[in-house]
């Protein structure tokens, strides 16, 4: 019950945010000197067209109209259509938002595979000479910025090597291994910045987890150390795993605006720059609303998740 | 184990804990006194590049072409024959303005924020930290790009946008702390003395504050350098002539295969800056016992 309150008290939080963040950046947008009939009519444009335009699009109303009307055409589903080219934004989205959702799904998945044995391992062997160089690794890794490993590795690993090819994206139906490999790069680029996040919380907590009594009992009754860590200690680590992985998933959308670029991958941060770039404001206040309801969802999702997960803090909480 | 010492200086066995907040320098390690090294250079460097004679013009074309590195050209030229060095050091210095301005501003406003916002609680509380999670509601790119769509895209704006950036993560660290704190004993006792609202605030839990703020200034620099660096990378920071870090590697993207040294050595130093910054802000950080998941 008292999680479904919770949970109740969340939803409304998380709601009223995305309400005002979306008012927030509809109003601002509206600000713009930015005639979205002079980029819909075109050259063209005679008084005519632009005042039909304007009719069509029903730029005379206020603010709060027009922000009510656009609001309810995205909870039905309708997202517009781009006053640049008249292409539905639902239908960029289908091409667009897989190449994404590929980039931070991989992302994730091998955040966490590399993380946990790294991070299982510096904190087992805590101040030894393996954990100094993990540790010192990952938080090496915390000072390149995904434009910057972004462009070495495309420079190492594409144009001096001959590995990769920087010729974009290749869908999952097109061959799985071609697909792959147009994402290996993107990927790893993306990993080490997220990855040393995982890492160090994954440590301390093993660390916490590895003095606990039910560890010491374990090793007591003469389990074997294999087992104990697996078991015992990973486990309750998992949760946190889960937990940095929902965040950051979310915090990958920033990545990919970078890591799009320089990989040439067509996927939503490619979308949205070019949106900006051609003042293409009803695309730009789209894709701004479906990141952040999406961002702020899944954060309220994983906060809410928390105490189901894991019921230690169930009890605690109670 | 800060519990068990502390008690055993209570028996007056040991020295009084002073609660950790104090920095000695002649334990740092290594690592500490190179970061601190590499941030004066390039301190030095940037803030004397006009009068330096030969880093002074970053905009002198040259016959010589895309060269390698050398001598006389510390990072090889680009392929107008521009000093790299030269570059980098007046990117640094354009990079590191706005860092530094939008780091002191966004401590204020975000400090003050989240001062307020923890000390009052109630209503305060809720309408600043309402305010706090809408600017936390989009990724930092996201935010700063759309920040400098609205307004024009000039130095100033990019400046507004990465403090933006900076105010929102201090305000979340001080509201945290400030709740810590101001529960304490000697906010209780000072306010059973009478001091006054202002004298809490300001006197009693901002100077418990401050070890942490100093921490974040660190933090924060690397977290507006790679957040401008990003904005200058998609386009949208500072226009051109301007040169800042994220810019240089912007346009050198195009000629990787070609001339690689363009990209390479902007690639190090920026590298080592956020090393340093992050590495001194960690340790801070650390020093002071706040949680590690903050930056």
């Amino acid at each position: 019950m008292t999680f479904l309150r919770r949970l109740a008290s969340r939803l409304v939080q998380t709601a009223a945010v995305v309400l005002v963040v979306t008012f927030v950046t509809y109003w601002m947008l509206s600000l713009l000197p930015s005639d979205p009939c002079f980029l819909s009519v075109g050259t063209g444009a005679t008084e005519e067209l632009l005042a039909e335009c304007r009719e069509r699009l029903e730029l005379d109303r206020g603010l709060f109209a027009q922000y009510g009307a656009w609001l309810g055409n995205m909870v039905t589903g309708d997202l517009g259509e781009s006053y640049r080219n008249g292409i539905q934004v639902t239908e960029s989205l289908a091409d667009k938002l897989p190449v994404t959702a590929w980039l931070i799904l991989y992302t994730t998945v091998l955040s966490v595979i590399v993380s946990i044995p790294l991070g299982m391992l510096s904190a087992v062997r805590r101040d030894s000479w393996v954990d100094r160089l993990i540790t010192g690794g990952a938080f090496s890794l915390l000072a390149l910025p995904s434009f910057v490993l972004g462009v070495v590795l495309a420079l190492v690993f594409a144009a001096k090597l001959g590995w990769f090819d920087l010729g974009g994206y290749v869908g999952p139906t097109e061959g799985l291994l071609a697909h792959w490999k147009s994402l290996v790069l993107p990927v790893v680029t993306l990993t080490a910045g997220i990855m040393p996040f995982f890492l160090r919380l994954l440590r301390s907590d093993v660390i916490t987890t590895l003095q606990e009594d039910y560890v010491e009992a374990a090793r007591a009754k003469g389990l074997p150390r294999r087992w104990i860590l697996l078991r015992h200690v990973l486990r309750p680590s998992s949760f946190t795993v889960v937990t940095v992985a929902g965040l950051n998933a979310a915090q990958l959308v920033n990545g990919a605006l970078v890591v799009e670029i320089i990989y040439d991958l067509d996927g939503m941060g490619t979308y949205l720059i070019s949106a900006v770039f051609n003042q293409d404001f009803l695309v730009v206040q789209t894709l701004v609303a479906l990141i952040a309801a999406g961002f702020v969802a899944i954060n309220m999702l994983v906060d809410a998740m928390y105490p189901l997960l894991d019921p230690r803090v169930r009890v605690r909480n109670q | 184990m800060p519990g068990r010492r502390s008690l055993a200086a209570l028996r007056g066995q040991g020295p009084v804990e002073t609660g950790g907040s104090r920095l000695r320098l002649a334990e740092q390690p290594l690592g500490f006194w190179l970061a601190a090294v590499w941030l004066a250079a390039l301190t030095f460097f940037v803030l004397l590049a006009p009068v330096l004679g030969f880093v002074a013009d970053p905009e002198a074309y040259s016959r010589n072409v895309l060269q390698g590195v050398g001598w006389s050209h510390w990072f090889g030229t680009d392929e107008l024959g521009r000093d790299m060095f030269a570059r980098v050091v007046w990117g640094g210095r354009l990079s590191l303005m706005i860092a530094a301005i939008s780091v002191a501003v966004g401590i204020l406003i975000g400090g003050l924020m989240g001062l307020l916002a923890g000390f009052f609680g109630g209503w305060v509380d809720t309408l600043l930290s309402a305010v706090i999670n809408i600017l936390l509601s989009l990724p930092a790119l996201i935010l700063a790009l759309f920040i400098v769509t609205v307004l024009e895209q000039n130095t100033r704006n990019v400046t507004i946008a990465v403090t933006i950036l900076a105010a929102r993560a201090v305000a979340r660290i001080v509201r945290a702390q400030t709740l810590r704190f101001r529960q304490r004993e000697f906010v209780t006792a000072a306010r059973c003395m009478g001091a006054r609202t202002s004298r809490l605030i300001f006197r009693e839990v901002l100077p418990n504050l401050l070890p942490i703020i100093v921490a974040f200034t660190f933090l924060g620099l690397g977290l507006v350098i790679v957040g401008e660096g990003g904005l200058s990378f998609i386009g949208k920071s500072v226009p051109a002539p301007a040169i800042t870090w994220g810019g240089i590697l912007a346009v050198a993207k195009g000629k990787l295969s070609a001339a690689p040294h363009l990209t390479i050595y902007p690639a190090i130093v920026m590298f080592c800056t956020l090393m340093a910054v992050n590495y001194i802000g960690d340790t801070l950080m650390r020093r002071f016992d706040v949680r590690q998941s903050l930056i």
